[in-house]
């Protein structure tokens, strides 16, 4: 039985539709990522899932159980889990203070509750500052003594809603460190919100697509990243190449997809001759080179470079084949092949590295 | 001016030979006005808490109405708790009138807009984020509404210094429920009106220079309260 | 949390309990004259009748309108006073038991030493005239429907004049609308001319700059007495404590105190006792 069920869920504000039925599972122990870009409704989703509101119509179930049953059954079930919103907000008390109050709140005891702060405070490294006014506390800073506040009172569920929105990355970095060690230690349920992918991919054992309002796939990272079931989600996980075309023939699990302008494209795939499809090739799939290749990748195509953006240690380099083909490459393998607007290059990239999406018609 | 340096003189002579006197108008004074911001803050914290952390209709007109009692005229109030507890007047059978205690009451009524009025303020400042955050934290309603009057405390706490001084700084409610009473009712504020129109200039001076000296320490007491 | 609503409705009903008690206090409510409050006479002799009686006096100074006005209202028992044309409309409304008269002295105009309008020595009537139809000197009256402003009026009256038609008479009559020390403390800044009872005039003296103008005058009798509040049309006066004063007042012991009082330091009696018989 998942710990945490939502059943048709949706919520309105103001008359708009915000969530539309939504319906996730999240099991015992887990760490469940909820993506999806700013805007989308996550943050309603967490709030639902806390009972800090009402949705407009729908069920959770909180351990099997009706958790919108009563005032005081949403009251309970809500001290058994715990929310860390997006900017970090402390009370302007201690630090201590403010990872006591939790547990002050369900009565514990002062000798056991000093034992537990203590503790958490050596966790997070704030332990030399707990008498401190938590006003001043850099953003970085305040965010880790918002989850320690979190975790302290044992939450079976902790929700996240994109802890690390707000930080540098050092920052950031150790907040995802704060959160991969306390999973084994608390054995706690974790729904997290994120816009950013990559960090859905690096702590989560699941994945939902949240857009405009609807849960549109769910499963693990890998599964999610490199085989979107739609169009949006594609779009999403940065799937940046996506290329309408249509099955032109199908032999033995490989398809040739025409993509106009007598251009194919091959890849495996299951769908029949005559449908329309989109064919989803990641960047960092393709291979670039000066002259044509020998390789073994059944698609290549000769264009010229529209665009160069360097970022980091990578090049993004827009290519117009005919079509649009976008490549993620490194730097330095750019500056060896000294790629630069107008240059001719061919675009490379095997089959298996095609995701065939049926095109949805709108 | 010469009257003041005199008046600080005779404030002087007075504190220093613990006059019997002044010192039964102090202790009186600080009693009633006390005790009257006390029992308003007893009253408006909850009561501001409950207005600011609900919605209903006319919220927004309910907290104009007390906004505009904020400077209601001390003699009007005055008037109005002596028709009240007056022997001719509904709560006449209390036999409360001229007495202290109708003043901690008058002083209380004068002081709750103010008091209220503030801590409905000092509330709304306060991020709403705070609130929620102490809810998802598993707090009651009674342990969200405390921790958002704590996260207020410094907007709070000049709200109760502000009540106090209206109250231990008025004369015309004094004066009239009251009346003034040597020995009994006799306050601050109603002996430097009497000495005033006495003539004795000295006296009056000497002892609004006491009560400045007793509200300052006041300020200084409370704020360091605060600090801790 | 039900233990925090508990002790919190505790604590406010505590605290009622304790306010309403105080309203079981043993105490005679008196109203006085201003007049004869600032003259100190009251600060004297309570300690006395507190000490006889065992009861506390608690005494509120007060113009003569808003004491008349509250002891119809109840809210004190006695009154001392020096208004005889409203004392006795007073009694006859059926508020007032009896006017019984304690003491008395007389008013008196004052002025300043250099007597502008010249009425120094006249009789009160026509000094008031004078003032009116030279209008030579300026006068402050009490305007505050006092016992002395009561006696003001019945001068005016006396020598011929609507008081309406004196009050808007021009810029040199004043209506002070204070106490009778404030009273003779402005008619001294502006040198001015003012009906004053010797009492307080004689507190003030050093303070002053005016001299006694007019004093000789049946008109200018001042008689204080002293009414207990009538308990068959008031509900709820102290009858029983408001005879003890007047018992107090009027007892030999007390008249004799009243007569001397002042006296040592001012050089005059302030107050002539003449024990509940009405002087000539």
């Amino acid at each position: 039985m998942p710990l945490i069920e939502t059943v048709d869920l949706c919520q309105k504000y103001s008359g708009r539709d915000i969530l539309k039925n939504i319906n996730i599972k999240v099991d015992k122990g887990e760490v469940f990522a909820l993506i999806g870009p700013t805007g989308a409704g996550k943050t309603t989703l967490l709030r639902l899932v806390d009972l800090l509101e009402m949705p407009a119509s729908g069920k959770i179930y909180f351990d099997g159980r009706d958790a919108t049953e009563s005032k005081k059954v949403r009251f309970e079930m809500r001290r058994r889990m715990a929310f860390v919103i997006q900017k970090p907000i402390v009370f302007n008390i201690s630090i201590y203070d403010n990872i006591a109050y939790g547990l002050k709140w369900r009565g514990a005891k002062k000798s056991s509750i000093r034992a537990k702060v203590s503790s958490i405070l050596e966790m997070i490294g704030l332990s030399a500052y707990k008498n401190r006014d938590a006003r001043t506390l850099s953003g970085g800073e305040a965010q880790r003594v918002a989850i320690a506040r979190a975790i302290v009172t044992e939450p079976e569920v902790l929700l996240l809603d994109e802890p690390t929105a707000n930080l540098d990355p050092l920052s950031a970095a150790k907040i995802e460190e704060l959160i991969t060690s306390i999973i084994p230690q608390y054995d706690t349920t974790i729904i997290m919100a994120t816009h950013d992918m990559s960090q859905g991919q690096r702590l989560a054992n699941r994945i939902g697509v949240l857009i405009n309002g609807e849960i549109l796939q769910t499963g693990d990272p890998g599964e999610v990243f490199t085989s979107p079931e739609s169009r949006e989600v594609a779009e999403f996980v940065s799937a940046d190449n996506i290329i309408d075309g249509v099955i032109v023939s199908s032999e033995e699990g490989i398809v040739a997809v025409g993509i106009g302008d007598n251009k194919i494209i091959e890849a495996i795939s299951n769908y029949p001759v005559g449908e329309e499809v989109c064919a989803c090739v990641r960047p960092e799939d393709i291979t670039l080179t000066l002259s044509k290749t020998t390789s073994s990748a059944r698609n290549s195509f000769i264009g010229q470079i529209t665009r160069v953006v360097s970022t980091g240690p990578l090049s993004r380099i827009e290519i117009n084949c005919g079509f649009r083909l976008v490549s993620l490459v490194t730097k330095r393998s750019a500056e060896e092949l000294a790629l630069e607007k107008g240059k001719q290059v061919y675009a490379t990239f095997k089959a298996t590295a095609v995701h065939i999406l049926k095109s949805k018609t709108l | 001016m010469a009257e003041i340096w005199q008046g600080l003189v005779k404030a002087v002579e007075l504190i220093v030979s613990f006059d019997p006197e002044v010192m039964s108008i102090a202790g009186r004074s600080l009693t009633i006005s006390v005790t009257a911001t006390l029992l308003a803050g007893v009253i408006c914290l909850p009561l501001g808490s409950l207005i600011h952390f609900n919605r209903f209709i006319g919220k927004r007109t309910l907290i104009n109405f007390i906004q505009t009692f904020y400077s209601i005229p001390t003699v009007v109030v005055g008037l109005f708790v002596f028709l009240l507890f007056s022997r001719a007047g509904p709560l006449g059978g209390l036999n409360l009138l001229f007495t202290p205690t109708v003043m901690i009451i008058g002083q209380m009524i004068l002081i709750t807009p103010v008091l209220l009025g503030l801590t409905v303020s000092a509330l709304s400042g306060v991020d709403k984020a705070i609130s929620e955050t102490a809810r998802s934290l598993g707090a009651s309603d009674f342990q969200t509404v405390v921790i958002v009057l704590k996260e207020a405390r410094f907007a709070v706490m000049a709200a109760i210094l502000l009540a106090f001084g209206r109250a231990i700084s008025e004369v015309g409610l004094a004066l009239m429920v009251g009346g003034n009473i040597r020995g009994f009712t006799r306050v601050f504020t109603t002996a430097i009106s009497l000495e005033t129109s006495k003539g004795d200039i000295e006296l009056a001076i000497a002892l609004g220079i006491i009560l400045i000296l007793i509200a300052l320490i006041i300020n200084i007491v409370l704020n360091r309260l605060q600090q801790r | 949390m039900r233990n925090k609503v508990a002790s919190y409705l505790a604590l406010l009903v505590l605290t009622s309990l304790l306010l309403g008690a105080a309203g079981c206090r043993a105490s005679l409510k008196m109203a006085t004259t201003t007049s004869l409050y600032d003259t100190g006479l009251w600060g004297y002799l309570e300690p006395k009748f507190e000490k006889k009686y065992n009861v506390a006096l608690d005494i509120l100074s007060l113009g003569s309108g808003a004491a008349f006005e509250y002891a119809k209202r109840g809210d004190v028992d006695v009154l001392t006073i020096h208004d005889k044309a409203n004392e006795e409309k007073f009694i006859a409304e059926g508020y007032g038991v009896e006017r019984v008269p304690f003491a008395y002295n007389y008013f008196l105009i004052v002025g300043p030493a250099s007597d502008p309008a010249g009425i120094k020595g006249m009789n009160p009537e026509d000094a008031f005239k004078k003032l009116f139809e030279t209008k030579s000197g300026t006068f402050v009256s009490r305007g505050d429907n006092s016992g002395t402003h009561s006696k003001e009026k019945a001068i005016w009256n006396a020598a011929g004049f609507d008081y309406e038609v004196v009050r808007k008479a021009g810029a040199w009559y004043i209506e002070g609308g204070k106490g009778m020390g404030p009273t003779l403390q402005m008619a001294s800044e502006k040198q001015a001319y003012t009906l004053t009872d010797m009492g307080t005039y004689l507190s003030y003296k050093s303070k002053l700059n005016l001299v006694p103008i007019v004093d000789k005058g049946s008109i200018l009798l001042n008689v204080y007495s002293v009414i207990a509040v009538n308990p068959q049309k008031v509900k709820g006066v102290k009858i029983d404590l408001a005879n003890s004063l007047i018992g107090f007042l009027t007892s030999p012991e007390i008249q004799k105190l009243i007569g001397n009082y002042g006296v040592e330091e001012y050089g005059l009696q302030l107050f002539i006792p003449c024990a509940g018989a009405e002087p000539k």
